[in-house]
């Protein structure tokens, strides 16, 4: 059996060390959108339980648990076994891709990538009128969500950074492609040479995006050790803008919400609410914040392969928004407010925005 | 009348966008057509903007998803949103089940209803027009 499922191999120790308690079911989105044992992080890891005892094969009767995965981490955060769901989660798709089972969205994400510079598979991408290919002291990296879904979000950064006066040009950017490794796949080395090749040539000393999967993929995967190496640094826009004296007010009654690629996958907590409360002191934390953040369901692949289940876990997110108070849902990361934006209701009369445009209209007001 | 799998209403306009405007009185309704909605699949998401909302012609009114497609619904008009279907928030698969009746998205008020001339309609345009529809997809397809 050793050599069958090498991938998982790896994790065999922390697969066994899963002591069925259950801590993690309360945490888990994809448990509290479905209600579904089999998909909360316990179910997953007694299914590769009995994966590597033999008694269960790694097929496509197991893509609907282990591809049905935001990758979030609340249940790693919250596991006293200190089991890395997320790893051993992608490992498993890793796992079963090799194998030739994979959940065809996911599938389609890999084979747009060989065919298009972004995961929607977008001829005409937003020109947003600024300078691409430039020399300045920052490069902001949209991504593909910023660059296809959430234009309003990236015209309302840019704006920011114009109204900052940043020295900063764009790029011809091509999808980072990170996210292929959550989906059994791998980063493509071409899309990251051309994202390396086109960063470096501005001279550039800062990487700034409002992208959290970017920025954990600039920060932290191998094929992108070339722009580390070369001492750029590397920023998510909320630590940009983190410190600031943006000498704005708002009597609003605010809140945050973590999204998980900046929060747990990256430490990121205080930067933004550090701007947040500076210009809105009426801020109130949700329900669950921080490490205990709940997750807003379109992570790992999930708002693509799985949607409607993914907008039941944004659902019940925003209803820790409704009984918060709050008049503003902000947070800083496109996917998060797709997927928010995408889930509520017409009932539920609080704004859904990115801190970025939240600033952009305090800005236009004044 | 049925055009090779696909029902399109006689009595219906036809957006080249893919999607049917009804005339009730002074108000245009308006949905998804069969072929539209067969081709993307189940429908996951459709936006739902506030009433009144104005509307220019040929410009975006509204974002619609199925699990493999995402796409802009344009208005067929100038004009005004005066409702939408609150259905769709929480169903929008309605769509998939009855594009012409429960799974209508949107109620409208043109400035002029001599503006949906531009629109396509009656058996021989719109058979001429589905067809190479139907030729057109099944070549990139």
């Amino acid at each position: 059996m050793a050599e069958q499922y090498p991938h998982l191999e790896k994790f065999r120790d922390q697969i066994q060390r899963c002591s069925r308690c259950g801590f993690c079911q309360a945490h888990c989105p994809v448990f509290g959108g479905t209600r579904r044992p089999a998909l909360n992080a316990r179910g997953k890891m007694l299914l590769l339980k009995e994966v590597l005892e033999g008694s269960l094969e790694l097929n496509d009767e197991l893509v609907e648990s282990l591809f049905q995965c935001t990758t979030c981490a609340s249940c790693t955060s919250n596991c006293p076994s200190g089991v890395d769901v997320p790893a051993i989660i992608k490992a498993a798709r890793k796992q079963m891709v090799g194998l030739g089972t994979c959940h065809p969205a996911f599938s389609g994400m890999d084979q747009v990538l060989d065919e298009y510079d972004n995961i929607y598979a977008e001829d005409e991408p937003e020109d947003f009128d600024r300078v691409r290919g430039g020399k300045a002291e920052v490069v902001y990296f949209i991504g593909c969500v910023g660059q296809y879904r959430e234009e309003d979000a990236t015209e309302a950064a840019l704006d920011l950074l114009d109204h900052l006066e940043v020295d900063y040009t764009l790029i011809d950017e091509v999808c980072c492609s990170g996210v292929l490794e959550d989906v059994g796949f791998s980063i493509k080395p071409a899309l990251a040479r051309k994202n390396i090749e086109r960063i470096l040539a501005t001279g550039a000393k800062t990487l700034v995006t409002g992208c959290p999967y970017c920025y954990r993929t600039f920060s932290k995967q191998e094929a992108y050790a070339p722009l580390r190496e070369a001492g750029l640094t590397i920023v998510h826009l909320s630590q940009f803008l983190a410190g600031r004296d943006l000498g704005l007010r708002s009597d609003l009654k605010v809140t945050y919400h973590d999204p998980c690629d900046l929060g747990r996958h990256c430490g990121i907590y205080e930067e933004p609410r550090q701007t947040i409360k500076a210009v809105a002191p009426n801020f109130v934390e949700l329900a669950d914040h921080h490490q205990d953040a709940l997750c807003c369901g379109a992570g790992g692949g999930v708002r693509g392969a799985y949607a409607k289940n993914s907008l039941a876990m944004a659902r019940r997110r925003l209803a820790q928004v409704e009984d918060s108070g709050a008049e503003v849902l902000l947070t800083e990361c496109n996917s998060c407010v797709h997927n928010l934006s995408n889930a509520k209701l017409r009932a539920q009369k609080f704004r859904v925005m990115t801190t970025p445009q939240f600033l952009m209209e305090l800005i236009e007001e004044s | 009348m049925e055009i090779k799998g696909y029902n399109f209403p006689d009595e219906l306009y036809y957006d080249p966008e893919h999607f049917w405007v009804r005339v009730e009185g002074d108000e245009l309704v308006m949905g998804m057509d069969d072929f539209a909605q067969k081709l993307a699949g189940e429908i996951v998401y459709v936006q739902l903007p506030s009433e009144g909302k104005k509307l220019k012609k040929g410009k975006k009114l509204a974002k619609v998803e199925s699990g493999k497609w995402l796409g802009k619904v344009l208005s067929p008009v100038n004009g005004e949103l005066i409702a939408v279907n609150e259905d769709l928030e929480l169903k929008p698969e309605l769509i998939n089940q009855d594009c012409y009746g429960a799974g209508w998205m949107y109620r409208l008020r043109a400035n002029a209803l001599s503006e949906l001339e531009d629109l396509l309609r009656g058996a021989d345009a719109v058979r001429a027009w589905v067809e190479a529809e139907i030729a057109k997809h099944a070549s990139e397809g």
